[in-house]
């Protein structure tokens, strides 16, 4: 059956009006085949040019609607409304523009005239050619898996908890809170850091639709946007959650003792045991690596001094799955090791500390109990930092270190009256508003800021550490008793692991990659998958606490309790009588959106996960791989016009 | 040639619905003067433009074809572009087989606010291919 095409040209005021002779426009469009209607209008996107529109399609009983107007960008979706109001198709809707890139650009105006019927005739043949596309809906789950309970993951969680959301809080650790957990300050409010986050992690811990899944992992996800299933280890813990009071009775007994990775290795902790005082949720763990009868030796005392029989040695490693709609994750960073740069002594002499080793002695639930000591236990009477440990190396500046260093230093002056802190600098990133007001506040406390050229070498002299550097053109060197480094923050080891995971990018230094770094910088190109914190990049906990906030927005707007997803409709479809199985556009596809069917072997798109972004279609050598709306065909026909 | 109104030089721009189609209309409200030569035939990314189209393209007629798309990185389906750049690349090196000027196909980064750059490649464009004349059958 022969098509009703009907074609608009809209006058745009005098827009087009004055620049194109519309009614020889007009006059083309008749006589093109299957065109029934051809009309101007003075302001099709009007109130009265919508209805007049409407009024058309269903007088004319309209099967295509040709709009040649203004760009698409400004008035499509309106009019595509428009069609759809009265039971046509949206998508056999075809505008072309005559304004942007015809009316204004061309000044003589028989041309624009003229290129004005070329453009219609196109679209024309264009619109007899385009196949209607109904709107894809999904139904979703709105549960949320965030994972990592840094500020970032705890903003996620509270932010998507407080709307109603069942979220999942997977952490790795034995307790929640992240590093932030582990400061005594943060700079720029110069506030306790626990005190900051103890409401937060106990409203996590307390809430009922959050449950917090500490000393677990993910190691599985399929699925899509609305509808994934992901698979939680939780690793085993030996000391039962729900039996634990953390009354603490089992730490002493214990006759084991390692270093302890919580402080940085400044302290020792038992087989069994909590990270830090306070840590939250208050229940040991048991450390299998280490623990005597783990290892299959005789030792049975914790066991033996739990008043509330927690301790289960046949406690077993779990694996759950979950349904969720979306995922965040918030698995922070790391830090550069400085031990690999030798100039600093790091790992080589006492009291050449980093920056987190500094924290954790100076926490109250720290090794020290907040005291700074030196090794041997006394003060240290003069401190020397050291900025930009490894941002040659790791090409990157992580816009932390100069702000927690000037944190730090003022943090010794209040803590030990008179020491003397020296600050190595090459390059100050002291952004925000606040930043600047407290670097003035140490330098008048009388921290002594030194411009070097990067060159800083740490040795020993006796019990002291001197360091030797560069300062206009001049070599100098100073003594102290404690060196602290700023050393480069970098991806953590499971920021690669999770990406493999789900199947997302790593920008160049390793990070999760974000789907636009500055209009999205919490998503990935796999959508229902967000990315807040540090594991995006580094930053300080306003910014990670933002990303997390803007992450767990973006779900609460899109995957709602009860509605359907919609998903974008223009996506690829492969033809399986036609594909070869080459797998070409399997490799090819920016969001592995195309997968094999092993029994037909050919290849299938996956319309959750297609953009249509054409990739596919350009790629596939049999052309079995077509993109709706973009046909082929549909292309061809308005080169044909084009080039007539 | 380009002043008549039959005008047989025509030139066909595909620009990814993103960046490259806001620079076109940028260009129009920016009310830049342009030849008149040239059709945009939009897609959703310049990823899309198969050498097909643009075979077919040069076999209706075309004098020109330019692929124009987002700058490196900031193409809107993540790495499209490149891979459209290799796909330009090796098509302009197969062109003179088949009696075509390299120099009728070409490829152009540009940005959402690069409105004059549009108008700017597209004019320069046009002129190249008139030097070149029309297509030898
Ligand atoms: C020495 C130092 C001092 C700092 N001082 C300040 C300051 O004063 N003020 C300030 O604003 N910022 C400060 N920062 C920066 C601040 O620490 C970060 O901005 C903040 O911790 C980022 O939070 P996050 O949630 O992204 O990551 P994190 O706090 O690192 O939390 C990540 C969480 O994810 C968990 N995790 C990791 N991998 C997995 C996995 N595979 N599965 C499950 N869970 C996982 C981790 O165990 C951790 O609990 C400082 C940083 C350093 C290094
Ligand atoms: S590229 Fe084409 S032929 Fe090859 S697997 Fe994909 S759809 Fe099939
Ligand atoms: S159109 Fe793009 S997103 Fe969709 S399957 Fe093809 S390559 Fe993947
Ligand atoms: S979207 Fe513009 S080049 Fe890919």
């Amino acid at each position: 059956m022969a098509e009703r095409i009907g074609v608009f040209v809209c006058k745009c005021g005098p827009n087009i009006g004055d620049r194109i002779d519309v009614d020889s426009v007009v006059a083309e469009a008749e006589g093109i085949e299957d065109v029934v209607t051809a009309k101007s209008h003075n302001l099709l996107c009007s109130e009265d040019g919508i209805r007049f529109l409407q009024e058309e399609i269903r007088k004319g009983g309209l099967t295509r609607v040709v709009i040649a107007a203004c760009t698409p960008k400004q008035y499509e979706q309106k009019f595509m409304r428009a069609c759809e109001g009265v039971g046509l198709n949206p998508y056999l809707l075809q505008m072309t523009n005559i304004r942007e890139q015809c009316a204004w650009v061309t000044p003589d105006p028989a041309q624009a005239t003229a290129k004005a019927k070329s453009l219609v005739r196109a679209a024309t043949m264009r619109a007899t050619l385009q196949e209607p596309i109904e709107k894809k809906e999904i139904e979703i789950h709105p549960d949320v898996l965030v994972v990592g309970s840094g500020v970032a993951g705890l903003e996620a969680t509270l932010t998507l908890a407080q709307k109603g959301r069942k979220v999942y809080l997977l952490e790795k650790s034995p307790c929640i809170g992240g590093l932030g957990a582990r400061f005594e300050e943060v700079y720029q409010t110069m506030e306790c850091a626990p005190c900051m986050l103890a409401p937060e992690l106990q409203e996590v811990l307390q809430k009922e639709n959050i449950e917090a899944i500490t000393y677990g992992e993910l190691e599985g996800v399929v699925g899509s946007y609305g509808n994934f299933t992901v698979k939680i280890r939780r690793k085993a813990r030996y000391v039962s959650e729900e039996a634990c009071i953390g009354c603490s009775a089992c730490f002493e007994p214990c006759p084991v003792e390692v270093s302890n990775e919580f402080d940085e290795g400044l302290s020792k902790r038992k087989a069994i045991y909590i990270p830090f005082a306070g840590a939250l949720p208050n229940v040991p763990v048991i450390d299998e690596a280490n623990c005597i009868k783990l290892k299959g030796g005789e030792c049975n005392a914790c066991q033996e001094a739990c008043p509330f029989d927690a301790i289960d040695f046949d406690d077993q490693d779990r694996i759950e799955e979950k349904r969720v709609g979306a995922i965040i994750l918030a698995t922070g960073s790391t830090q550069f090791n400085p031990s690999s740069l030798a100039q600093y002594g790091y790992g080589r002499f006492d009291n050449v500390l980093t920056g987190l080793e500094l924290e954790r002695l100076n926490a109250s639930n720290g090794p020290t109990g907040g005291k700074i000591l030196l090794k041997d236990g006394r003060e240290p009477r003069s401190v020397a930092f050291v900025y930009c440990v490894g941002r040659k190396e790791k090409g990157h500046c992580s816009g932390i270190c100069c702000m927690y260093s000037v944190k730090l230093a003022h943090l010794l002056k209040e803590k030990i009256p008179g020491v003397e802190v020296y600050s190595f600098y090459t390059d100050l990133c002291l952004p925000k508003k606040e930043h600047q007001r407290l670097y003035e506040e140490v330098v008048e406390k009388g921290v002594e800021f030194i411009r070097s050229n990067g060159s800083e070498r740490v040795s020993r002299d006796g019990k002291g550490l001197v360091v030797e550097y560069k300062a206009d053109s001049t070599s100098k060197s100073l003594a102290v008793d404690m060196v602290v480094l700023a050393p480069a923050i970098e991806p953590n080891p499971d920021t690669a692991k999770l990406a493999a995971i789900l199947d997302i990018p790593l920008d160049e230094r390793g990070f999760f990659s974000e789907e636009h770094p500055l209009m999205k910088s919490f998503g990935t190109p796999l959508e229902g998958v967000f990315i807040a914190g540090c594991c995006q990049g580094p930053k300080d906990i306003g910014d990670a606490v933002a990303q997390g906030g803007a992450a767990a927005g973006r779900i609460l707007s899109r995957l709602i309790p009860g509605e359907k997803l919609e998903l974008e409709p223009i996506v690829a479809v492969i033809d399986e009588e036609i594909c070869g199985g080459c797998n070409t556009c399997i490799s090819i596809c920016p969001y592995s959106a195309i997968s094999r069917d092993e029994e037909k072997k050919v290849a299938v798109v996956d319309d959750t996960l297609c953009r249509g972004c054409g990739t596919c279609v350009a790629a596939c050598p049999t052309g079995a791989a077509r993109a709706k709306h973009f046909t082929n065909e549909e292309i061809f026909a308005e080169i044909r016009e084009v080039v007539r | 040639m380009k002043t008549e109104t039959d005008f047989q030089l025509k030139v066909i721009a595909f620009c990814c619905k993103w960046c490259s189609s806001a620079a076109a209309d940028l260009a129009g409200t920016s009310r830049m003067k342009m030849l008149p030569n040239f059709t945009i035939i939009p897609t959703m990314c310049s990823s899309r433009v198969d050498p097909e189209l643009i075979l077919k393209a040069f076999e209706r007629g075309a004098w020109g074809v330019l692929v124009a798309g987002c700058h490196p990185g900031d193409c809107h389906y993540q790495n499209g572009n490149y891979k459209t750049q290799r796909r330009i690349f090796l098509l302009r090196k197969l062109l003179s087989d088949f009696g075509i000027e390299p120099d009728r196909l070409r490829l152009e980064w540009i940005s959402a606010s690069e409105g004059a750059k549009f108008a700017q490649v597209v004019n320069e464009f046009i002129e190249r291919v008139d030097e070149l004349g029309p297509l030898k059958d």
